[in-house]
Order: C-alpha cells, then structure tokens, then sequence
C-alpha cells in the first residue's frame, strides 16, 4: 500500500507527459502522393546511361552483387551496352562507383511503379532516358525535411 | 388520428423514449461510433501520426467505424465445427442485450426516468455485473485454448473490481440516504466529487477495470492470447463484442455522472419545456468528456499482468472503498449532511 | 489427451498428477508476439515449467551464398543479416577483409566509420525499445521509438545515400565524404533525442505500471552470463564489463572517451536502463567525432594510386569515390583472418578463409542473437505466463540476425 502511494505522482507525471503532447502534437507525416520528399543530394535511386560516355569495358556487369546488369551485345558490337534488370537491383551504387568515364549515374527518383513484371527489366535505350516519378507527374508539390530541436523532423516546401 | 396520437404518445413517454432513443439505444450506437473515433484519433495525436483520416475527408474521418462495420456486415459468420454450437450463437447476442439493459434504469431529466422505482442504483449494478457470465459462455463455446484463457482472465477480473465497484456505489448512497438515481441528483448541493473524493477515485479505477481499458485490458490481451475469448467469431458479431466494453462503459459512465458530477444540472429549463426527454443534455456531455479521459489513458499506459490486477483490486481499491464507506458514515453522522 | 479433436493441434494436455496438470503451448510462427520463430512452452496452471525456442525459420544460407561470389559482392549480402544495423554488420567484415589484403584505411576513413556505427546503435536500440514497449501493449512507446528513429535514418541518409541499406565501408575506406552542413544537423538532432529521452522514462520506465512489470523479472546472474557466453547489452546488465569495441582495434574509438554503462541487477529494468545510457554515450561519441575528424583523403592511398590522376582530382573533389577496376575481382591472398565488432545487439565475429581466389573459401559469421538464444531457455522457467512477453522484449531478439 505504501509503494502505491509513493508511486502515485509518477503516475501523474506519465499521465501529465500525454496530455502535453495531445495539446501540441508533434507529427511528421507526409501526405504522399499531395506531396513529395525531396531526398537529399546523392541520394541512391534509380539508374541513367549515357550512352556517348560509355567505353563498353563492361566492369558494371562484372562488379554488381545480385547479377542485375547485363550487357546487351549488338552486332559487331565487343562487350555490349549495360541494362538493368530492377527485380534484382538493390541500389548499391557499386556500378556507378566502378565506371571510368561516369557514364552512370543515380537519379533521385525512386517511386516508380510497374504494371508488369517484363517492364522491370531496362535494355540500354530506357536505361538513357529520365525517370519519371509518377506523384511529380499528377503534381505533388515538393517538400523538404528539415531538423528541428522540438519537433525532430519538420517538412517545408522546397 | 385516434392510432397515430396514441402511438405518438407511447413513443414520447419516458419508458419507451430514455432506454430506445436518448440515452438509451441509439444513442448508445452512436457514441459507439464516435468513441471508437476518438480513442483512434487521440492516440495517434500523442504518437506523432494521423490516424483515420480518407473514408470522409473533410470531416477528419469521422465515418470510419461506419465504414468498418459495413465491412463486418459482409463477412461470412463462421461457425467452427468444434465449437458447441448453440451457446456459441446465443451467447453474444445474450452478451449484447445485457449491455443495453442498464438504459432501462438510467434517468436523463427529473421526473423522466423509465422506471420510477427506488431501488434503481442497485438494480443497474446488478445488469452490469451479469456480463460478464455471457463472455465466459462465449469463451467456453468456442473450444479454443485461448478463448479459455481469455473467459478464465475474464471470470478473475470480474471478481477483482465487482467489490470494489458496489461498495463505492453504496456509499455514496449512504451519504445521500437515498438509492434512486433520480434523488441522488437532487440532493447533490455540491457535487458527490468533492463530497467523498475517496470514492469518486475508487469508482473510477473500478470502472477502468471492469470496462477492459488499458492498463486493465487483459481480457483481450492480443499479444499473448490473441483478442481473447472472442477469437473465434467473424462478422457482426466480432465487431459487437469488439463493442462490447464500450456500451458497458458508456452506462458506468452515466452511472458515475448522476452520482458525483451532479448529473444534468444545470438544467435548461427552455429544453425541460419543451419536452423533458430532450433536457438531459448536460448528462451526456459529462458523461462524454469523462468517457474521452478514459479513452485517453490508453496512450499512456501499458498492460498489467494478471496476478498485479488483482492484487491491486483486493489490496488497495478494496480498502479504499471500505475507507470511503467509513468517511461517508462519519459525513453523514457528524455533518448531517 | 488431446483437447481439440480437429486435424491441427494448438496445445494438448501431458499428464495430470493429481490436481496439476502440465499443458503444451505452441506459441507459433503465426502469432503476434513471437516474431520469426516458435517457442514450445510448458505451463502447469500458471506457470512455465521450460521453454524450448525453435529457430531456423528465417534461414537464408547467408555463409554458404558468400562462398560463390567474389569478396565485394559480399558486403551487400552481410549487410542483410540485420538491416536495421546494418554498418555495424559490414563494418566487421570490411576489417577482416582488410586484414587479409593488407589495405589501411586512412584515419578520416576510421573517423567516418565510427560516426556512421553510433548512428546505427542509436537507431537499433531505438528499435529495441519500440518492440519491448510493444509487447507490453505500450503503443506509444511503440510509435515515438519508431518516429525518432526517422530522424537518424534521415542523417545517416544524408551521408549515405539510402535509409537503411548503407553499404559504406569497401577495403580500403568509405565510399562518401561528410556533406556540408552535417554538424549542424546533428546538433539539432541530438538536442532533439536527449530531450526524448527524458520524455521515454516519464512515460516508459519511470511508469510504475511498466516498472512492475519489469523489476525483479527475468534476473540473469553474473556467473550465468559468463558460462553461456552471453553479449551485449544483456551481459552488461548483469555486471559483466564487456565491449567489444575496446577489445579489438576497428574504428576510430582507441582515441575517443567514452563510458561503458554497467548495471548490477540483471533483471528487465536492468537492460533497458543499460540501453538508455549507451544512446546517451553514443550521442557523446559522435559529438567527439565530428570535433576531431582529421582532413585527408577516405580511400586507402594503395588503391588510389591504381586511378588515372584526373580522376584521383575528383574523388578527392566532390568525395564520391571512383572504385578501381580492379575491385571487381579481388584477388584475395590464401590465409585466415578473424574481426569483430560490438552491433546494438551484441558482438559480432568473422572468420575468413581465403585459398588465393578471388571467392572466399569459408565465411564464417557469428551473430549476438545467435548466442543469446540460449537465454529463451534459462530465463522464464518459474515465472507466470504473462511475464513472457516481457522477457522476450527486453532481450532485443532479432530472429533473422539469429538464423542468417
């Protein structure tokens, strides 16, 4: 009986710590897809080729952990041209990090969607063009994280 | 025109109007919706998201218990091959009716209660302690390993907080000296709170606990015994014993308003003109708002384990109570009040 | 006897011995609380008489995928043995790899590495706390772990590159350099969880209904802790002083200051308390980090040397390293070496065997939930049933670390 009523202020502080933040809620849900987290700069996401910078040594291929890149050799063509195959990548970025001529780099796109399972797989000219993100295309608005001391994470608009 | 009057009037007099439509049945039904609401909604206030937000936009999601239980409607109702098959129907549809039977007793305004008798507080207590005998009937006709444990927990609590629970209750009407709702409103010169605080704390954990609110949930703890003794049902009838404790809350509640919030005063005496049953809108507010507290604790605390509940119903909130009892003797004796 | 007369059996009766009888519970993989695996519980009324774990259910032949690709590739396959750690996991590996190529990483590199460690143990006994609280149907405690947990995965984003799949650390140094800005970041950010942290313990620990759940249950003695060889944070509640970040030479913590917590009692309270204390250390360490990380490049100079001079220009420039193209089929010399490091959970341990080829010819991995698995075992038997889910949450189990 004696440790209840030594307890009973902890229970008032706990019960007084949830009514603080019921009067000030601090959230940080983002409404997807109204609106869109800008990642940061260098961020991992999808694949882009440039075809005129590549030397088709094929050190993309050989380096990439889960077998993803292929090369697809035309006719009379060495080594081939680098495509994707996205059931298997896992955004290391090893390819990009081994190219000699940076022929590839990583978008800030991440958000796409398939229809089928044969669209995941990129040959060389989808792998050249830019990704679309499909929220930015119906018009999400663009917003930031910010670090803040009493919310932790705040989005503004970017 | 002789019919319709006639039916008019039955509809309007307080024995049919206070248990069906105010703050009888479909009353009931509606806080149902809301409260479910709320305790979503002012969960996810305190733990930094949303909550139910699309199903009507605007409004904040308001409808989304209707949305929920449109989907019950449409599930198939299962009933396991090795369940015993007539309690195992009857028993929540018994669990169910005993919840609404406390509206038959409960005043709204004076002189508007359904049943004028004087032994009214007693008599509702009685209702509400006999549901939990439904829930071991569901427990037990679903030949399940967890629902036995669950109606077990159940059948414990049930014996942990019924004490305590109607001896705060007769207390406070030893104070008032009388045992019928409606009286109890008018003697309350100043409200039974500040009166006999002991035993407005007392009823209130009580209350908690019979009601299955955290940090007293054990019936339906879902990490260990997976919702329980109503594991086994699908359908309507899983989302009205999901209900279930809500009802008996909601009647605890408007019991604990008439006995220590002083009710409906102030009473508005252009409503009580007009038409008395519409007069008890400050009860429910009262009720309401002690409703969110309790429905707000649930982001603060954990679970208790079963053992702990108990001892805390049997050592301290048994000798609180006997303690209000005494204070509310001596009140009574010295004070006369 | 069996109780249920169906095809599949939940529990069934043992035996009766007057008026006692004993029950088996399967607490099965499809249940709320038992996570990856299953636990065959024995109960007489109440109380557990023995628990048996029953692992092996997340299996994914981790070891054995490692043998048939070459060394690099298996830095993204580790790192998914526990994601939420996941520099941690990797960090061990990329300095058992060192050790057997004979590649020193520079000493920003180290400094780099050890920022990035104490951002994950940061967020992995966030994790830790979230699933004990949890478990106790504490959903706030859930909810505010998981959502302050956003706020490092967004750091350690801004460094890496991606929230939880880091693959940072490759033989040799880092793969990014410190962004511009960062400290300021972190300064928020820190000030933000010490703040937190106060609030967990009004609501959490200090709570007299979760610190009766938790005081005096699930004890594990010294001398217990020592003879079975548990880790972590478990040891260190039971009095043990054991970190292996003193005991072997990775990172940069030879010339940082900083306590390890320590606590006597050894029961639920213990362990979470002991938790707390390190996320508050980490804070520390990392504060010392950014204060003192020397200038210079974060690649190894013996692999630097290997890129073309316009290209070294631009690494050392825009900090994103360019790999040499001969990392896509090291050649790792024959020998053995063994690394280890303290995870969130506990310390993990390689052991390399290489026979001259580019593919490892045994890689061995030793996981902290591996080793506390035992603890499934010697702990709950004499308590209620209840208390089951109160030990498991205050060990910080991860099942899939455990069957790898």
């Amino acid at each position: 009986m004696s440790n209840s009523v030594k307890n009973f202020p902890r229970h008032i502080e706990a019960i007084w710590t949830g009514l603080k933040y019921l009067v000030k809620p601090n959230r940080m849900t983002v409404y997807y897809p109204e609106y869109f987290v800008e990642p940061p700069e260098g961020y991992r996401g999808l694949i882009r080729y440039y075809p005129d910078k590549c030397i088709q040594c094929g050190l993309c291929a050989m380096v990439c952990p889960a077998g993803a890149m292929k090369m697809y050799v035309k006719k009379g063509e060495k080594k081939g041209r680098p495509g994707v195959n996205y059931q298997r990548c896992i955004f290391c970025g090893f390819c990009v990090d081994i190219c000699p001529q940076d022929a590839l780099e990583m978008t800030k796109i991440h958000d796409v969607a398939f229809e089928k399972f044969e669209d995941l797989v990129f040959p060389p000219e989808k792998m050249a063009l830019e990704p679309v993100s499909p929220a930015l295309k119906m018009g999400a608005k663009k917003v930031k994280p910010v670090f803040d001391e009493e919310r932790g994470l705040r989005h503004e608009s970017a | 025109m002789d019919i319709v009057g006639f039916i008019v009037k039955l509809f309007l007099s307080p024995q049919v109007f206070a248990p069906i439509v105010f703050p009888g049945l479909l009353t009931a039904l509606v806080v149902l919706l809301i409260i479910i609401w709320a305790e979503r909604k002012i969960a996810a206030r305190i733990q930094m998201r949303v909550g139910p937000l699309y199903v009507t936009r605007h409004l904040g999601g308001v409808l989304q218990m209707l949305a929920d239980g449109t989907r019950y409607m449409f599930q198939e109702f299962i009933v396991p091959e090795t369940a015993d098959r007539i309690p195992f129907i009857v028993a929540p549809i018994l669990a169910l009716t005993l919840a609404i039977l406390p509206f038959a007793f409960i005043p709204s305004a004076p002189g508007f209660s359904p049943i004028s008798s004087p032994l009214t507080l007693p008599a509702v207590l009685a209702v509400i302690s006999a549901i939990p005998i439904s829930v071991l009937l569901m427990g037990w006709a679903s030949n399940n390993k967890f629902s036995i444990q669950g109606a077990v927990r159940e059948a414990f609590m049930s014996l942990g907080y019924e004490v305590p629970l109607f001896i705060s209750a007769i207390s406070m009407s030893i104070l008032y000296g009388t045992m019928s709702l409606e009286e109890m409103v008018t003697k309350q010169f100043i409200p039974g709170l500040i009166l006999n605080p002991i035993a407005a704390f007392t009823f209130l954990v009580s209350m908690i606990m019979s009601a299955g609110k955290l940090p007293f949930d054990i019936v339906e703890g879902e990490q260990e015994i997976v919702a329980g003794p109503y594991v086994e049902y699908t359908g309507i009838i899983f989302g009205i014993g999901m209900g279930l404790a809500y009802l008996k809350l909601y009647a605890l509640s408007l019991i604990y308003t008439i006995i220590f919030l002083s009710g409906w005063e102030p009473l508005p005496k252009l409503l009580y003109d007009i038409y008395p049953g519409i007069a008890g809108i400050f009860l429910f507010v009262k009720a309401f708002l002690l409703m969110l507290f309790i429905v707000f604790l649930r982001s603060v605390y954990g679970r208790y384990r079963l053992d702990q509940a108990l001892k805390i119903g049997w050592r301290v909130y048994f000798v609180l109570s006997i303690v209000s009892l005494i204070l509310s003797l001596g009140l009574r004796v010295i004070l006369n009040v | 006897m069996l109780s249920m007369s169906s095809e599949f059996v939940s529990s069934r009766l043992l035996f009766k011995e007057g008026d006692e009888s004993t029950y088996e519970l399967f607490i099965g993989p499809q249940h709320p609380a038992s996570g990856h695996m299953r636990f065959i519980v024995r109960l007489k009324g109440d109380i557990i008489v023995s628990v048996d774990p029953d692992i092996g259910y997340v299996h994914r032949t981790m070891e054995k995928l490692a043998e048939g690709r070459e060394a690099i590739k298996a830095i993204p396959l580790l790192e998914r043995l526990t994601i939420i750690d996941s520099h941690n996991v990797t960090v061990a590996l990329v300095t058992a790899l060192e050790r057997l190529l004979d590649a020193e990483p520079p000493p920003r590199a180290l400094y780099l590495r050890t920022l990035l460690s104490e951002i994950n143990r940061i967020a992995s006994h966030l994790y830790g706390m979230g699933i004990a609280g949890i478990m106790l149907n504490h959903s706030t405690m859930f909810m505010w772990a998981f959502g302050d947990r956003e706020v490092w995965i967004q750091l350690a984003e801004e460094l890496t590159g991606a929230r939880l799949t880091h693959t940072y650390s490759i033989p040799g140094g880092v793969r990014r350099d410190l962004p511009q800005g960062f400290k300021e970041k972190f300064e928020k950010a820190a000030r933000y969880m010490e703040k937190r942290l106060q609030d967990y313990m009004k609501i959490f620990l200090l709570n007299p209904q979760i610190a009766s759940r938790y005081e005096g249950v699930g004890i594990l003695k010294k001398s217990e802790a020592r003879r079975l060889s548990i880790v972590g944070p478990n040891l260190r509640a039971s009095g043990v002083k054991y970190d292996a970040r003193l005991a072997d030479d990775y990172g940069a913590y030879k010339e940082l200051e900083f306590e390890v917590p320590v606590r006597e009692e050894g029961d639920c309270m213990a362990r979470m308390l002991v938790r707390v204390e390190e996320i508050k250390q980490s804070l520390s360490i990392i504060r010392q980090v950014l204060e003192k990380m020397p200038s210079g490049p974060i690649f190894a100079e013996k692999y630097l040397k290997l890129l073309p001079p316009k290209t070294r220009e631009q690494v050392l420039k825009t900090g994103h390293v360019k790999l040499p193209g001969i990392f896509a089929s090291l050649k790792l010399p024959a020998g053995e070496a063994v690394a280890r490091a303290e995870m969130g959970h506990g310390e993990i341990f390689y052991h390399i065997v290489s026979d001259g080829s580019t593919k490892p010819y045994r890689l061995r991995v030793v996981t902290p939930s591996f080793r506390n698995v035992v603890l499934f075992r010697y702990l709950p038997p004499g308590h209620r049933f209840m208390d089951f889910p109160a030990i498991y949450g205050s060990l910080d189990y991860f099942p899939p670390e455990a069957d790898r």
